[in-house]
């Protein structure tokens, strides 16, 4: 049973839309600016990707502001019978902040259960909800999750919803690690220096060809593979031999049944640290052997965006397979090394009817690889 | 292909123990779970075991209690492919407490690294993956009600879907962890079927409620 792309939306800090993404990126621009949401100052870098208009004082928490933008007038698209799975790793941490620093509300109003609670009832979803949080490869690995209950027939239709937002919280802690670029992130660039944080939220209605087909679905892609593997490796850092992704990788093909030469692209998570960047170019030359492939990251242009980056980074990857041409990778001055030939600073053409991998890779050394076609 | 129970393995209040080969181990007085790594409950040192967060401690030893069940050998250097899922109602909620308060007391200025990584509700399974070396899938899920059911069905679908040999599937809850390795075959000696399972960690509400009902239904199949 295949399981195909039948809605998709995302909210970024570019704005509403697919398109507003998608433009601003092939456009080469950056939505990457100094933060005003909080003070900076102690921490190593004054740089993110926020969404304009949402209120960090507000009682509604950040991703619940996106969230509720993102689904209004989505009620006709979503069927009650879903299962809905929800991706992120902070869900609303902003109420736990508040909680501490002015006794406002409990701290426990910031667990992902309550987040469960408000998303199954903002979506009308009924037909189960489950959180899955697995790092940074929290809404690939829920994607490959719904594609898989599909694919094994435990249910027609998955809506994977993903969000994480730009907190003090989330920003002291990346700073704590020396994770963060001082300036805006630079992925696959020879002098990178770390990552920028970013936020999002997205959804993905994920179905049954066979449904979508008999409700007269618009389909928009398949997820036709995946795979899911760990380092076991270390905690914050990938493995310097990139193992893990190249086994999620090969099992993904596996699982679409394809072979490595029918990728036209990549989709990577591509953060901006030397490590992850260079962990995935590793990987991708293992796999794909001489045989430069176009690479791309959209972090450069709207942060590291943490449990939503995969959900986005879908929708992005569905819509370079449609357009045909990939998108620059935004902020690559001179590529490392490793990367020259793969990645580019303008748009790549793709050959037509190939498909599209798209790797993400979290702490704990989690790895997640989906073909889309 | 059928999905069985190969082990399982848990930490209470009160002790530790695993279900299969019937170890039911009381703590003495002054002991909890902070003292497991000297028990010799793993079969390698565990390295800044102190240093691990309440949660990751009581999830790396109900897992090493559960893969000793299950009569799995492990080693840092011998990675198996073998996933986790863990869930609980409360994911990372305490670390993150622990995390931002010390940050705010700190005067906003200051916040640490071996603090924050614990902030994430799938920390506790990345320090089991790098201990036992899984290399399988790994994600924390959590259905409203914070129970086993539903993890157990993503773990039985990566075992039929031959994403991984094996899965640890497991939960706390008010402190108390229970973890269960399931395979795809039902060699002699699995503990019950995944329906069996299913059936008692939906229905019992706690970890010893779980327990008990796991060890009257040992007894009846007779299986040890």
């Amino acid at each position: 049973m295949k399981a195909v792309v039948v809605e998709t939306d995302i909210l970024t800090p570019f704005g509403p839309g697919i398109d507003a993404c998608w433009d601003a990126l092939l456009a080469n621009r950056t939505s990457l600016s100094p933060v005003s949401r909080f003070a900076t100052t102690a921490f190593y870098s004054d740089y993110g990707g926020t969404v304009p208009g949402l209120q960090y004082d507000s009682e509604t928490s950040l991703v619940m502001q996106m969230l509720a933008r993102l689904f209004e007038g989505t009620g006709t698209k979503i069927p009650g019978d879903a299962k809905l799975l929800l991706a992120t790793i902070k869900g609303e941490i902003d109420l736990l902040e508040k909680s501490i620093i002015n006794g406002a509300g409990e701290a426990g109003e910031s667990s992902l259960n309550n987040l469960l609670r408000k998303v199954i009832d903002l979506t009308g979803t009924m037909g189960g909800g489950m959180v899955v949080s697995a790092a940074c490869t929290s809404s690939s690995a829920a994607a490959a999750r719904a594609a898989a209950m599909i694919r094994g027939g435990e249910a027609e239709c998955v809506l994977v919803v993903a969000c994480d937002s730009v907190t003090e919280f989330i920003f002291s802690g990346f700073s704590s690690l020396m994770a963060l670029d001082k300036i805006p992130a630079r992925p696959f660039d020879k002098n990178r220096a770390g990552l920028t944080v970013g936020e999002a939220a997205g959804y993905t209605l994920i179905m049954s060809e066979e449904r979508a087909l008999r409700e007269q679905r618009t389909i928009i892609g398949e997820i036709a593979g995946w795979g899911l593997s760990d380092d076991a490796n270390h905690m914050t850092g990938p493995s310097r031999e990139s193992e893990g992704l190249i086994r999620a990788i090969n099992a993904a093909l596996d699982s679409a049944g394809v072979s490595a030469g029918q990728v036209g692209f990549i989709s990577a998570h591509g953060t901006g640290t030397p490590y992850n960047d260079a962990m995935e170019m590793r990987a991708f030359r293992a796999v794909f052997k001489e045989r430069n492939v176009p690479v791309y990251s959209i972090k450069g242009g709207i942060g590291h965006t943490m449990g939503a980056a995969g959900l986005v980074e879908m929708a992005i990857a569905q819509r370079a397979l449609r357009e045909g041409v990939v998108p620059p990778t935004v902020n690559l001055k001179e590529a490392d090394e490793d990367a020259l030939g793969w990645v580019a600073d303008r748009r790549q053409a793709i050959v037509p009817n190939s498909i599209a991998l798209v790797t993400n890779a979290g702490f704990s050394g989690i790895n997640t690889a989906l073909v889309l076609a | 292909m059928t999905v069985s129970v190969r082990g399982i393995g848990w930490v209470t209040k009160t002790g530790y123990g695993s279900v299969r080969t019937g170890l039911d181990q009381p703590f003495a007085e002054g002991e909890g779970i902070h003292s497991l790594a000297k028990r010799g409950i793993f079969s390698h040192p565990f390295k800044n075991f102190g240093r691990l967060d309440g949660v990751s401690r009581l999830t790396v030893s109900a897992v090493a209690l559960a893969l000793q069940d299950a009569g799995i050998e492990y080693s840092p250097a011998d990675k198996q492919d073998i996933g986790i899922i863990g869930t609980s109602r409360e994911g990372s909620l305490k670390s993150d407490s622990d995390y931002f308060r010390d940050f705010v007391e700190n005067g906003r200025t200051l916040s640490r690294a071996n603090l924050f990584i614990y902030t994430l509700p799938s920390s506790a399974l990345g320090e089991a993956a790098i201990h036992f070396g899984l290399t399988g899938p790994l994600l924390y899920a959590a259905g409203v009600t914070g129970t086993l059911g539903e993890p157990l069905d993503i773990a039985a679908g990566i075992v039929v879907a031959r994403e991984a040999g094996r899965m640890l599937v497991g939960r706390i809850a008010a402190e108390e962890v229970m973890y269960a390795v399931i395979e795809g075959t039902q060699e002699e000696g699995a503990l019950c079927t995944l329906d069996e399972a299913r059936l008692i960690m939906e229905s019992a509400e706690d970890i010893s409620g779980i327990l008990r009902q796991l060890y009257i239904l040992k007894v009846k199949k007779g299986t040890a």
